[in-house]
Parts: C-alpha cells; structure tokens; sequence
C-alpha cells in the first residue's frame, strides 16, 4: 500500500511534519506496537552500514594503528563460520563455493590472552611485591575473566562489529573477540604498545575494588600467620580493644591483633570470631600493601625495561 | 586514554525540501572537513527522495544511546556547531544533575564513628612516675 508505505516512513523517524489525514486512526498506533515489538536487529542488518569504515573509525577510536586484515580476522568468530557455511549448504552451492575464504580468530585470541595475562602477572609483581602467587593469579583472573572482559567490549562497540551466529553476542564469544583485538595489536604495533593498551583498558576496572573482594580467601587467620612466620615476627595475640553494645541484639567488637605487645592491625566485627577475621584481613592488606590509601597506579611511563621481558613472555 | 563516544552520525535529509537546505550546504561543503577532523567518528549521508520527514541528525553512541537532532532551517554552519557538540557529548541520558560536586574519597583520615576518639579498654592509667 503506497500510502501505508508513506505513513510507515513517516513514523519511522521520531520527527515528521504535520501527519496527513489518515484513513484510520488505529494505524499509526498499530504500527507503533508493530515497531516496539520487532525482535532487535543487528547494527549491521539497519540502513547505514559500512563494515569498512566503521573498522577505521575503530582503530581511529582506540588511538591505534592497527593492520586491518589481522583486525578483520579478529572479529571472525568460529560459530560465524559455521552458520555461514551451514546456511550455504542449505542454499545448494558447490562444494568449492561453501567453504568460506575467512579465518578464525582462536589464534588471535589465544595470543591475546597469553599477552594479556603474562603483562598484568607482571605489572603487579612490580606494583605489588609483597602479594604472594594465588594473590596475582586471583587478581589476573578476575580481570581477565568473562565479566568483565564483555563489560569492556561492550561499551567499545565490539558487539556490534563482531560476527557471530546468535544476537546479543554472548559474553564469552565478546571475551574472545576482545582478546583477538589485543592479539591482532600485539601483531600490528609490537608488545610494548600493546602492553600500553592491556594497562589503559584493564587497570582502571580495579579502581574502588578491594582486594578480598577479587580473591577469596577461606582462613585469613592461617594465612597471616604464615606471612609472620615468613618475616619471623611472632605469632599476633588477638585482644579486644573497643566494644559496644554488648548485650543487644547488634553488637560491634573491635579486636585488635597485637605482636610482641605492638599493635599490627584493628578490625570490627558483629561477633568476636568475624572480629578476629576481620582484624586479620586488615593486617594482610596492610602486609600486602593493598590498603585503600595505597598510592593510585602510574599510568606515566611506558616501562622500557619491560619489553625484553614481555617479548620473551609471550612467545 | 580518551575513547571518543560518539560512533556513528547520520544525517537524513531530502534533496528536494526547502528546508533541507543548510543540510545540503552542510553535505556539499563541510562534511568532508568534519569526517577528515574526527577519524573516529563514521559519518552516513544519506538522500531520501521525494517528500519525507523533517531533515534529522541522528547520533549513535558507544553505549547504545541513539540521539536525533532536527535540522531543518539550519545554516551549514550551524550544522557544524551542533555535530561537534554531539561528538564531544558522552552518551549518558541529559537529566537534571543532582549536585554539581561528586567525590570518590568523601573521607582522608577515616569516617567518624562513635569509637574515634574513645580510648581503648586495654590502655591503662596508672600513678604518674616521679622524675628520677
């Protein structure tokens, strides 16, 4: 219908001048509904797309120079190729027209995240020397983990140039694209820059998060106690320094852990036992030097001396 | 780094309409210009013939946000102004800002709670010692 054509047009766009007489009045409401219940689209199957150009403004974006052939392969994703070559044999081609001339991004990404892990493993041994294996490993983790790492993606617009067979893209097939990127950069530009974007990207979604909070730690008690026997300070006596409220329903206890008769760390807590714990998470942060009033992280220089060490980890 | 958060710009307007014409100033003169300025930002031109909606500037941003800006009557120079205006806007929703201060460490030295300035059980206040 021509003039149902004009009128959907017209309400396509928020904006329309004066809206002619209409036929009926129920239309522009039904198309409305129509509008808001059509199951969402890809970016890349609306009007004004260019693939090309928006992988420029991409690069462009980030401030990097990427190769953009390796950056094209980044975002090909396994399940892609799949669904492409599955809906090709439906159609009925030849054998030769199936198979499709893209690669996989399982490469990339597997270097990506090699990188990614070694570079952040190594930035907190250098900030942090004081945190033991499980502690890095734990914080490596939860950075590189799917979460976050979709997260991120996400609002760089990943989703929307990344191609793979089902919409939304789930967070893991984000993930991999994500570290498909850091690999093709770290192909294009050489570690040193890609070490500049892991930091960039990954180290500021630490800010505001403390350290039990990422690394779960069962016996606080236990492992402080090792930290100690490990620097031969002597076992901490747990007093109570502060109590309030002891007879009602909400009481505080403030326990203070002390070693050779110097205080090492104070903590509350609702009863004695989670008091203690608490006091003892307090004293491994303070050991670890992940206080809240550590100094913020360098973001000034690129680090030199690293890059022998990071074209050696990576490989 | 500072990632630009203004993706795509797309401008829609009719080579015919009367009011479509700063737009098609904008297109023929300044659009090249402001492409080469922001390399991150992928600008669409696109003509629809024949009479049809206003002439609209739609702005996508990185977190989803699809903003539409009319520019019927404009001057090409205006378009200008407001497309820059577009591409340094982050795509956060334009709502009353509840108070212009806003602080990621309200406190230096601890918050005050009613055990601050208490002294401990275990401190314990004997005789003063004479000076020997």
């Amino acid at each position: 219908l021509l003039a149902g054509a004009g009128r959907g047009t017209g309400l396509g766009t928020a904006f329309s001048t004066a809206p002619p007489p209409e036929k009926k009045r129920w239309l522009r409401a039904y198309l409305e509904l129509q509008r808001l219940q059509a199951p969402p689209q890809r970016r890349s199957e609306k009007p004004n797309w260019d693939y090309h150009a928006e992988i420029q403004a991409f690069s462009h974006r980030l401030q990097e120079n990427f190769a953009l052939d390796l950056l094209k392969t980044a975002f090909v994703n396994p399940c892609y190729i799949e669904s492409e070559e599955a809906r090709r044999r439906q159609l009925g081609l030849d054998k030769d027209a199936v198979a499709l001339q893209l690669q996989d991004n399982t490469g990339l990404a597997e270097r990506g995240q090699r990188f990614a892990r070694a570079y952040l493993a190594q930035c907190f041994e250098g900030a942090y020397p004081e945190l033991p294996a499980k502690g890095i490993e734990a914080l490596v983790n939860f950075l590189t983990g799917q979460e976050l790492v979709s997260y991120v993606a996400q609002n760089l617009s990943i989703q929307d140039l990344a191609l793979c067979r089902d919409f939304p893209a789930p967070p893991d097939v984000l993930q991999r694209t994500f570290l498909a990127v850091v690999g093709a950069l770290l192909e294009s530009s050489g570690p040193e820059r890609t070490g500049i974007f892991v930091r960039d990207f990954f180290i500021p979604q630490l800010i505001g998060k403390d350290l039990f909070e990422i690394w779960e730690v069962v016996n606080p008690m236990g492992l402080l106690l090792e930290e100690l026997t490990k620097r031969n300070i002597s076992a901490p006596e747990p007093r109570i320094t502060r109590q309030l409220g002891v007879s009602t329903v909400l009481p505080v206890y403030f326990v203070g852990l002390y070693c050779d008769k110097k205080m090492l760390a104070e903590g509350p807590g609702e009863t004695l036992l989670a008091a203690e714990e608490e006091a003892a998470r307090v004293a491994l942060r303070k050991l670890y030097g992940y206080t809240e009033n550590r100094r913020p992280w360098d973001y000034s220089k690129p680090k030199q001396g690293l890059a022998a060490e990071k074209a050696i980890s990576s490989n | 780094r500072y990632v630009r958060q203004l993706q795509r710009l797309q401008l829609l307007f009719s080579p015919t309409a009367a009011d479509a014409r700063g737009a098609r100033q904008f297109v023929e003169e300044a659009a090249q210009d402001f492409a080469r300025q922001h390399p991150d930002v992928v600008l669409y031109v696109s003509p629809h013939s024949g009479p049809g909606p206003a002439p609209v500037l739609r702005a996508e941003y990185l977190n989803g946000t699809v903003r539409d800006e009319l520019v019927a009557s404009k001057t090409s120079e205006e378009i200008v102004q407001l497309a820059t205006k577009l591409a340094n806007q982050s795509g956060l929703d334009i709502i009353r800002i509840r108070k212009p201060f806003h602080t990621d460490n309200p406190s230096v030295q601890g918050q005050w709670h009613p055990l601050t300035n208490k002294p401990s059980i275990l401190t314990v206040q004997g005789p003063r010692l004479q000076p020997q």
